[in-house]
């Protein structure tokens, strides 16, 4: 069985296992295959600056280099925060009770969007009290790492009805701009819509 | 990017589509704490593949002999060269082609195939003569959270005074009503958006802040909703 993740809210802990989804999970996927004029299998490859070298899946590799192009082993590289200083290591999220803060719309809608987690509760347990806040539409949030490395993500944990969900990702860097003044313009032909009648299904 | 993007009232303006990136907060250094940078370069070629070195060699036992004695999978001089500006081709046995015809496979979320058919690569519809149209449909924010992922975001910005005006409105009446509105692509304002030819289709939302004189409009785009797999649902929930 897999490591559990503890959530901790109002003191309560929650060990749950969490389960990557996708839009291939929820609508399947699609494939594609190439044909020559004749009918002939075509298969995709890398073609190289030099206009003859073909890669294929694999061929290729990142390498960090330094100033001059020599290779950097990742054993010899410094991490560091945008003042230089060393940056310590953080650990794994699955190492330690991970406290829930409350958080606002306006930050999780300003999130980069990296993965998406079901979130279960492990045998035996159940987590009913936090599926109860997050049906209600409350938000939560905690700094995520899944092997532990260099920085936190940010993880928010929310929800439907029937399902707690953890989107992780990072924050974006949104900017207000400015320029001369506003004017006040009326709205035409509003109309609540439900979520329910945009579907997506379709989107191919 | 341009964007062509219609407001409430029906008038319509090319702004700027720009994207958003999260804040880069490590940065790696070398051990004189120089700065390092990441490069791809080459590992392999299709001619020091598997099947290409067993096309001279008979069995296994073989091409492992000479894999030991003889580096046939290495290509001293060109491998490890660094890789840029390169182009994704189309191969058969006879080599590059130009003209071909794709086929989409549709698989359903258990791996099933659903369905085959040629495939069809719709234009962009961001910057066309038909702007993408104000529905009109607003959803709350809550509910949009608890639906939708938003798996793309960009930001829309003014190119002038009059579209800063046009833009800082938008924002204005968005933030006032807590809600995102529905934007859609195509002449009845009934298709989902698509960045470029070919491309993803996206839900897409627009969200509006403003800040005293200065406004934050945000195309969020989505091409899944928050819900829990049926595969999962048969497997995992009582």
């Amino acid at each position: 069985m897999p490591r559990p993740l503890i959530l901790s809210l109002d003191g309560r802990e929650f060990p749950v296992q969490i389960q990557k989804i996708d839009r291939d999970k929820l609508y399947g996927k699609v494939d594609i295959e190439a044909f020559d004029e004749k009918g002939n299998s075509a298969q995709l490859f890398v073609l190289a600056p030099d206009g003859k070298t073909l890669i294929d899946r694999g061929g290729t590799a990142l390498a960090t280099v330094d100033e001059d192009g020599n290779s950097v082993s990742r054993a010899d590289l410094i991490a560091v925060d945008e003042e230089g200083e060393k940056i310590d290591t953080v650990t794994s999220s699955f190492n330690q009770v991970n406290v829930l803060k409350r958080a606002k719309e306006e930050d999780y809608l300003s999130q980069l969007v990296k993965s998406v987690y079901l979130i279960d509760p492990v045998e035996g347990a159940d987590k009913k009290y936090l599926q109860d806040h997050v049906s209600a539409g409350l938000i939560f949030n905690f700094d995520f790492s899944y092997r532990g490395g260099l920085e936190y993500d940010n993880a928010y944990i929310l929800g439907n009805k029937s399902d707690t969900f953890m989107v992780v990702g990072k924050p974006a860097e949104l900017e207000f701009v400015k320029l001369n003044q506003s004017v006040d313009l009326d709205t035409t032909e509003e109309e609540d819509v439900s979520a329910d009648e945009i579907s997506f299904d379709d989107l191919r | 990017m341009p964007i062509n993007i219609s407001n409430a009232k029906r008038r319509d303006a090319v702004v700027a589509m720009e994207g958003l990136y999260a804040r880069r907060q490590v940065q790696y250094l070398d051990s004189h704490r120089r700065p390092v940078r990441t490069r791809k370069l080459l590992k392999t070629d299709v001619t020091h593949d598997l099947p290409e070195l067993m096309k001279k060699r008979k069995t296994p036992a073989a091409l492992a002999n000479a894999l030991i004695k003889e580096d046939p999978e290495i290509d001293i001089e060109e491998f490890g060269m660094f890789l840029a500006d390169t182009s994704r081709v189309y191969v058969t046995k006879k080599g590059i082609v130009h003209l071909i015809e794709e086929q989409e496979i549709v698989y359903n979320p258990d791996g099933t195939v659903r369905e085959k058919r040629p495939r069809k690569k719709d234009p962009q519809n961001i910057n066309t003569d038909v702007p993408l149209k104000w529905t009109g449909k607003f959803i709350k924010k809550q509910e949009a959270i608890q639906k939708f992922v938003f798996t793309n975001k960009k930001q829309l910005v003014h190119v002038n005074g009059l579209t800063f005006d046009f833009l800082y409105d938008m924002a204005k009446t968005l933030q006032k009503k807590d809600s995102l509105l529905l934007i859609r692509g195509g002449e009845k304002g009934d298709q989902p958006v698509i960045m470029n030819r070919g491309g993803k289709a996206y839900n897409a939302f627009l969200e509006g802040r403003v800040k005293g004189d200065s406004y934050c409009l945000i195309l969020h785009l989505s091409n899944m909703e928050l819900k829990r797999p049926k595969e999962v649902e048969s497997n995992g929930k009582e």
